[in-house]
């Protein structure tokens, strides 16, 4: 059971993980003390899973970018467990960073990482195609990113506004 | 050239706010509280269909009163968000802004000498269409009474000559809202003395804590009352220009008489928009004003924490703070803070009598300025104050 206090935090930190409890606190009107209560048990209950950071590796220069692959996936649902037995055994490969079941002519989009598109393409044909109940996959590169979890990516515009006005 | 220029408009005094814009514009990575004006930028589907409007050639003058259906959309708005009944055909123009409004009115209402009151601290531009327009701003200051202005007051300072009362709630400087019972004990005195009452509910959408009461939604005072909005600050259109004037159909011909020789009519352009954002713009609007709110609370306690004497305020994007304590007048504080810590905000004095004292923050800026922005002027109250 969430409350309301629960969404108004998670409002918050859906879009500025790093916000400490206090700045939520005064957000809110709210003490502290229910604050971190409320963050302790979201945590606890698996409904906040991680902080994260939106990042545009594009513009990393140290390092190659990760390349990124949205696989789709026909697969054979098992007798009892439906899809979630072979939605368990892709899941678990940390290379597959987002996995949804969805509606439409294939069953599983699976969003795999990797260093270059031999490592995916190595990942797709020698492991997630060779599952039991895998149909098929068709792997669609990702060239550009262009927003992400609502975050655009690229150049933003300055704040146009004049610096004082009425 | 030795001709005189009109004797009015040299009469209305220089504008306070400028003198501080000079001075903030020529400084470098200064955390700027001092814009009247949201951060968020016109919502993308209100700008996609002015870019369809565009494109489609919708570029020329509309009716003098404003495009029919852009007039039926403002119309059922007031109806659903504020329970205020318009006629879209008899009682409403769109105009060129909130502004232009307050000018069509009072060019409307008053004959030479006629006397409007004006509860300071108030927006900047009250007092001198007063002026333009030939009649004499009173002002009375509503400090003492937490930025609201009483019906004693304001009974004080009426005269035979008086004509109209300009009220803005929520508030731009002090973001305070008049109470519902304040509003109706208002409206009763003004039908006492017969006068108009010109209600610029421009932030009205941006209210906290209750929702918004128009003046125009109590019915029996509809012959007597004049509501002002328009798109600037819920929808974040600012630069789009682009408000209404609602009152009785008498003075609408008037308001509209003029408009046609000195505007012809609101931007087409912005419209057109108007109408996306008044029939889909809602969730858009409701997550920026629970964003406003957020930051209010921030703000507000940041504030207090700085031991600066803040009244809450009920709606708009302004806080206005007592900085008293510190000692120092608003400007000395408005410049020293500015010099300082690089923080600019804007001191109460340019909004009229009882902003001594105060200053003006707004907090439509993003979070992690506000916060910086906060942590800089505590740091420089703590400095003044030890």
């Amino acid at each position: 059971m969430t409350t309301s206090l629960d969404h108004r935090i998670l409002d918050i930190l859906r879009h500025h993980a790093r916000s400490t409890i206090q700045e939520i606190a005064d957000q809110l009107n709210e003490s502290v003390e229910r604050v971190s209560q409320s963050i302790h048990q979201l945590e606890r209950n698996g409904i906040i899973l991680q902080y994260a950071t939106i990042i545009d590796d594009s513009k990393l220069t140290r390092r190659k970018p990760p390349i990124r692959a949205l696989i789709e996936v026909k697969v054979r649902p098992e007798r009892r467990t439906g899809f979630d037995a072979v939605a368990a055994r892709i899941a678990k490969f940390p290379n597959v960073v987002d996995h949804y079941l969805i509606s439409g002519s294939y069953d599983f989009l699976v969003m795999v990482e990797g260093d270059s598109l031999e490592d995916i393409s190595r990942f797709v044909s020698g492991k997630l195609a060779t599952i039991e109940h895998v149909l098929s996959t068709a792997t669609h590169f990702i060239m550009k990113k262009y927003k992400e979890k609502g975050a655009i990516v690229g150049p933003q515009d300055g704040d146009p506004r004049l610096m004082i006005t009425p | 050239m030795t001709k005189p220029f009109n004797r009015l408009v040299d009469q209305v005094p220089p504008s306070g706010i400028r003198r501080f814009f000079d001075l903030v514009v020529g400084a470098q990575d200064v955390i700027s509280l001092g814009v009247g004006e949201p951060d968020f930028m016109t919502p993308w589907a209100i700008r996609e269909d002015a870019i369809y409007s565009l494109e489609h050639g919708r570029v020329t003058y509309t009716e003098n009163g404003g495009l029919l259906a852009c007039r039926q959309a403002v119309s059922t708005y007031l109806s659903d968000f504020f329970h205020a009944h318009y006629d879209p055909h008899t009682q409403i123009v769109m105009t060129i802004g909130v502004s232009e409004g307050v000018d069509l009115v009072l060019r409307s209402l008053l004959n030479p000498g006629n006397e409007v009151i004006i509860p300071e601290p108030a927006y900047v531009c009250y007092g001198p269409l007063v002026q333009l327009a030939g009649g004499r701003p009173v002002p009375i200051n509503t400090q003492s009474s937490g930025f609201i202005p009483t019906v004693a007051a304001i009974e004080a300072a009426i005269t035979p000559a008086t004509t109209a009362i300009i009220l803005c709630s929520p508030s731009n400087p002090t973001g305070r809202s008049i109470p519902k019972e304040r509003q109706a004990a208002l409206l009763d005195l003004a039908k006492r003395h017969d006068l108009w009452v010109i209600s610029d509910e421009v932030y009205a959408a941006l209210s906290y804590d209750t929702p918004p009461v128009s003046m125009g939604s109590f019915s029996s005072y509809q012959d007597r009352v004049i509501v002002l909005n328009g798109f600037s600050k819920a929808f974040s259109m600012t630069g789009w220009r682009l408000g209404y004037v609602c009152g009785p159909p008498e003075l609408i011909k008037r308001v509209i008489k003029i408009h046609q020789y000195c505007a012809l009519c609101a931007p087409t352009v912005s419209q057109y928009a108007a109408i996306e954002g008044l029939k889909h713009a809602h969730k858009e609007v409701e997550k920026m004003r629970v964003s406003y709110l957020k930051r209010r609370n921030l703000v507000v306690h940041a504030l207090q924490d700085m031991g600066l004497p803040t009244l809450v305020p009920e709606g708009a994007f302004y806080v206005f703070p007592s900085i008293e304590p510190t000692g120092l007048d608003a400007e000395t504080f408005a410049l020293q803070l500015l010099e300082k810590e690089k923080v600019a905000v804007v001191p109460g004095t340019a909004f009229g009598l009882g902003g001594d004292g105060h200053i003006r923050c707004c907090y439509a800026t993003d979070m992690s300025q506000l916060t910086e922005a906060m942590a800089r002027m505590a740091r420089f109250v703590k400095g003044v104050m030890s």
